[in-house]
């Protein structure tokens, strides 16, 4: 535990570095977009690792961020951290209106009813598109920053503190009351604990941190759109990402995040076979070594 | 002395099954009742409607007066009940002391950090049931007997008024027992109002102040441990009406090649042992049975046999080894197990159920051997396009049976036939039996906790008890050493 | 005249919707696996039919033939190299199975999608129809090939449940999916049975795909809203219920229909979507319950 502490420190601190040490700064937005999808990989292994919930939607959550921010910068002016407020909020109260009905029901039926709830949003963005841009977009006048190494800081900064947050509700009572409900939900309320609402928190915080980083993301990109932040694939990779580095560990899912985006450039070269690639390795992985690549570090560690 | 909790008039329904049936009792502060029956009389669903896991179609839960019942589980839970479960899913990643801390958090979503006294609160609670030396270690690394310590601290670590216990003795060596037996008596004399929930008045009569006999839902009788023993339908429940036995000379089948030979077999599940180097001999044409309480290991033991589930030792079919085949390939082999959850294909028609039975058969001998049945349980060619799930609990058990004797088995294991059954219903897959062994040279291996179902056909007898076999004989014997002692001891 | 040409519209799409989920509804059913995958079936058995039929002059017929054969190796593929060893692993926990079928098969799905972009094309074809011209019904003029899609689809449903209720093998297949236990304990293997059924399915995924393919066009790009669709019409009709999935089929079908000729093809896809969330909150278990 202490040896890992000092590792995510290392880590952390080469990231910090990186751009002082000549990198260029094609591989500084890699490292941005890591930092992105390792924020909604970790917020949703809280939900699935502790809470025993799979969230097929994690997109929801990410695209109402994404398109509140977007909107509330498009179309009302307003200030940049106000438009990312907004977007936070939309996501916590789509989160919210999402999971309040649907934690009700039991074995798949929730995983299905959030893949649907994707399914719907991609819709509603291409049927009022007149608003929203539809297929092409939303382009939003306002960016984080001109500056790469400053739009690096501004995710890396975000991955530390969800990361922070999310391992200490982890690990708090309130990570113990979660496993406990995830686990035996009979048995957690015979022990006296309401599970939906330690459920629905749950949800909601995932929601908070998946939609600020969607609307952070849509700054740092210049543009809301289906493609990179609603569409199902956007939540596959999410979803791959946590289960690829380590599923009940919130730090595994960054390095599969790491893995999924790294892999992806790296053999871009290949053209469209990389993903062919890409997906047959985090195939492999799952079939392999179910726990992932923290698991087997871990693994390594102790034997 | 009134009652700390208050029962009355409960009734559940699960479709058109009466599962409780208008029960009434009272528990009192520093009491110790023991609710028992046999599986399936309807005990397990009185705890959970007192715990709110099942709602109640009718009736009260009173806690000091108030009514409880339709209440969520987690509400009831604070209102001040406690309960064990017979069967409970620790936390694995986290320590005892934290699993045990869990009892003791507050349901508030604010809690982020358990205080200093909690935890010194859970490492006394910890010390008491006997789990202070491991307070740090992982559930995986602890014996099935301090899993089970660790699950009475959970449910008594938010002080109830009332604790509910589950077949407190389920798997437990006898040292262990009296640890535990202990640790309850504790629990009474603190003032709380316990509940145990027993298969037997056996396992418990030493320790309940008094006992309620549960039997198809319904109370049958209340009073003093002993007084409910000695009572008349409780010991035809448990005993039937006095045994009989009609066995055969043991020298008939004792030079023929055993068809079936068990040899120091073992099994685990995970931690606990569920049989231990447990041996049996099965001769061509024998009817054996092998009687135990709930939970001695005989359902274990069948699962062995029949190849579902995972083994230490030898096993001998047929004078051969038996190495890897697997379930289905054993069935086709004759080895036939009717368990006691009868597994059949609910929505498929009784045709539907027999012909899949008969499917390995030639057609003519497969007709051939249909008729045969229905001479034997004629209410099924009543009942023939009607599906299996609407079959009544005595219709599906001869269906069971049905379907297993179409795959023409040398050897057939019934797994408690008798479960949950009207005694009307007995009698007639006695004659069935009865028939079975007269008539056909079937080996049968029956298990039974109904002794006076299992002994009148018997030609040798087993006892199972806490995994192991602890007696064998014939009937005669089994009826002269065995059996007061089977209800009792 | 618009009602008639919905109707007779609806009736073939439904009808493809029907014999598309039925796959799905069956493996779920025998082997309790959502197949997520199902989408990248169904194209990968197009994809081949339009390649074979189009570009090696070997006919419409052949094309069809190689699309179906493709579907039946895709679907054992895709139980021998994913289903299987996550259903078989000791390193992954029974009540997490689930999770990993369903991410493991997504994962695949998403490697034939690419794969077959890039082996065949990205762009959308359409498979060479089996039959050309049109045929006047009461005064809207049908392509044939619409008719013979709606035939061959209702032949297939029908001799399915012939298969499934009348043959030995197909009560096997039944009875595994109400109770496998019992099952085993009659002497059955299983495993055969879930090949049968994985076989079946790729014959069924494969005509779908191929159908499909013909009547609407087929493109890797379609794979996910072709799992979707599937997914959204076995939930609508119960999970592991037939009966259920044809009626959910015809429902969503014509939902469709009605939607893209009144109010505009754009929005095809959402009343049914807003049905199915409906159905989810208020009758998660489905319009019909099993079989």
């Amino acid at each position: 535990m202490k040896n890992q502490r000092i590792i995510v420190a290392i880590v952390l601190l080469a990231l910090a570095a990186a751009p002082w040490i000549g990198i260029s700064d094609y591989i500084i937005g890699v490292l941005t977009m890591i930092c992105f999808y390792g924020v909604f990989a970790m917020s949703w292994d809280l939900l699935f690792g502790y809470a025993g919930e799979v969230n097929f939607g994690p997109s929801f959550l990410i695209g109402l961020g994404a398109y509140g921010a977007g909107l509330a910068d498009a179309d009302l002016g307003l200030p940049l951290p106000l438009c990312v407020a907004l977007g936070t909020l939309a996501a916590v109260l789509g989160g919210l209106l999402l999971a309040i009905p649907a934690l009700r029901l039991r074995g798949p039926y929730f995983g299905l009813i959030t893949l649907v709830a994707v399914l719907l949003l991609q819709d509603a963005i291409v049927i009022f598109a007149g608003t929203t841009g539809g297929e092409i977009g939303l382009s939003v006048p306002d960016i984080l920053s001109v500056n790469a190494t400053v739009n690096f800081y501004y995710a890396l900064g975000l991955l530390v503190i969800a990361g922070t947050v999310l391992l200490t509700v982890a690990n708090s009572s309130f990570g113990l009351i979660l496993q406990a409900a995830g686990q035996d939900a009979i048995e957690a309320q015979a022990l006296g604990f309401n599970v939906v609402k330690y459920k629905i928190a749950a949800f909601v915080l995932s929601a908070f941190f998946s939609g600020l980083a969607g609307a952070m993301l849509v700054f740092y990109l210049g543009t809301a759109s289906v493609d990179a932040m609603v569409d199902i694939a956007v939540g596959i990779q999410v979803i791959i990402a946590a289960v690829l580095g380590g599923r009940r560990t919130i730090i595994g899912p960054v390095l599969g995040a790491a893995f999924l985006i790294g892999a992806g450039e790296i053999l871009r070269p290949l053209g469209q076979v990389s993903g062919v690639v890409v997906a047959a390795v985090a195939l492999g992985t799952i079939l392999i070594f179910p726990n992932g690549f923290l698991g087997l570090l871990r693994g390594r560690h102790s034997a | 002395m009134t009652g700390l909790l208050e029962i009355s008039g409960l009734t559940k329904r699960f479709g058109g099954l009466v599962a409780v049936n208008d029960v009434s009792f009272d528990v009192r502060p520093g009491e110790i009742l023991g609710l028992i029956g046999p599986n399936g009389s309807g005990k397990s669903t009185v705890m959970k409607l007192i715990m709110g896991i099942e709602r109640p179609n009718a009736g009260k839960v009173r806690l000091n007066g108030v009514n409880l019942a339709g209440r969520p589980t987690y509400e009831i839970a604070r209102a001040g009940i406690g309960i064990v479960f017979q069967h409970s899913r620790p936390l694995h990643r986290q320590t005892v002391l934290q699993n045990i801390l869990l009892g003791l958090l507050p349901d508030r979503l604010t809690a982020m950090r358990a205080g200093a006294d909690a935890i010194a609160h859970a490492t006394a609670i910890a010390g008491r049931v006997g789990l202070g030396h491991v307070l740090q270690c992982l559930p995986a690394t602890l014996p099935f007997a301090d899993l089970r310590r660790m699950e009475l601290a959970k449910a008594i670590a938010r002080n109830p008024l009332v604790v509910l216990i589950d077949e407190p003795f389920a798997g437990l060596t006898s040292g262990e027992v009296k640890d535990f037996s202990d640790l309850i008596v504790s629990f009474r004399d603190e003032g709380r109002a316990v509940l145990l929930v027993d298969h037997n008045v056996k396992s418990v009569a030493a320790m309940v102040d008094r006992v309620i006999a549960l039997y198809l839902g319904e109370i049958i009788a209340q009073g003093h441990a002993a007084d409910v023993m000695a009572d008349e339908t409780v010991r035809r429940v448990y005993l039937g009406g006095g045994i009989t036995t009609h066995e055969r000379p043991v020298a008939i089948f004792a030079n023929t090649q055993p068809i079936l030979a068990v040899k120091d077999l073992s099994v685990f599940y995970g931690k606990a042992q569920a049989l231990e180097k447990v041996d049996l001999t099965l001769h061509p044409g024998e009817f054996v049975s092998v009687v135990g309480l709930n939970g001695a290991g005989k359902t274990t033991l069948f699962n062995a046999i029949s190849g579902f589930v995972a083994y230490d030792g030898a096993i001998h079919w047929q004078g051969r080894a038996r190495t890897g085949q697997s379930a289905a390939a054993i069935a086709r082999a004759g080895l036939v197990h009717c368990p006691e959850t009868r597994e059949l294909f609910g929505d498929m028609s009784v045709a539907e159920n027999i012909a899949l039975g008969g499917q390995f058969l030639p057609g003519p001998e497969r007709l051939e051997r249909q008729a045969w049945l229905f001479e034997l349980f004629p209410i099924l060619k009543a009942r023939l396009q009607q599906s299996a799930r609407t079959l009544s609990g005595g219709e599906q058990q001869m269906l069971a049976i049905a379907r297993a004797l179409m795959m023409n088995p040398q050897l057939l294991i019934l797994d408690e036939p008798t479960l949950g059954l009207a005694p009307v219903i007995l009698g007639q897959l006695s004659d069935a039996l009865k028939y079975l062994r007269e008539q056909t040279n079937i080996t049968i291996l029956l298990g039974e906790q109904n002794v006076t179902f299992a002994l009148p056909h018997a030609d040798r007898v087993y006892v199972l008890e806490h995994g192991r076999m602890i007696w064998e004989g014939t009937p005669t014997r089994f009826a002269g050493e065995m059996a007061e002692n089977f209800l009792q001891a | 005249m618009l009602i008639l040409q919905i109707l007779i519209d609806g009736f073939a799409i439904s009808a493809l919707y029907a014999l598309g989920a039925l796959g799905f509804t069956l493996i779920f059913g025998v082997s309790g696996v959502l197949n997520l995958a199902h989408g990248a079936v169904l194209v990968t058995s197009a994809m081949v039919a339009w390649y074979v039929g189009t570009n090696e002059a070997a006919g419409a017929l052949a094309g069809a033939a190689s699309g179906i054969v493709a579907g039946v190796i895709t679907s054992f593929v895709t139980y021998a190299v994913v289903v299987r060893p996550i259903q078989r692993s000791k390193a992954i926990p029974e009540v997490e199975r689930e999770l990993f079928v369903l991410t493991g098969t997504l994962l695949w799905g998403v490697m034939l999608q690419i794969g077959l972009g890039y082996i065949f094309t990205t762009t959308p074809v359409t498979v060479h129809q089996l039959v050309s011209g049109t045929v006047n019904i009461l005064g809207v003029r049908t392509p044939t090939n619409e008719i013979l899609i709606a035939v061959i689809s209702w032949l297939t449903l029908g001799l399915l449940w012939l298969l499934v209720n009348r043959t030995p093998a197909g009560k096997r297949l039944l009875a595994a999916s109400i109770n496998p236990r019992g099952l085993t304990l009659m002497g059955v293997e299983l495993d055969q049975v879930h090949l049968l059924a994985w076989g079946i399915y790729g014959v069924i995924a494969g005509i779908a795909g191929v159908l499909l393919g013909s009547f609407l066009g087929t493109s890797s790009a379609y794979i996910p809203a072709l799992t979707g669709t599937a997914f959204s019409i076995v939930v609508l009709g119960g999970l592991g219920s037939v009966t259920g999935t044809v009626i959910a089929a015809y429902v969503v079908g014509y939902i469709e229909t009605l939607t893209a000729y009144l109010i505009s093809p754009s929005l095809r896809a959402v009343p049914a979507l807003i049905l199915l969330v409906l159905v989810l909150y208020f009758r998660p278990q489905g319009i019909l319950g099993r079989r």
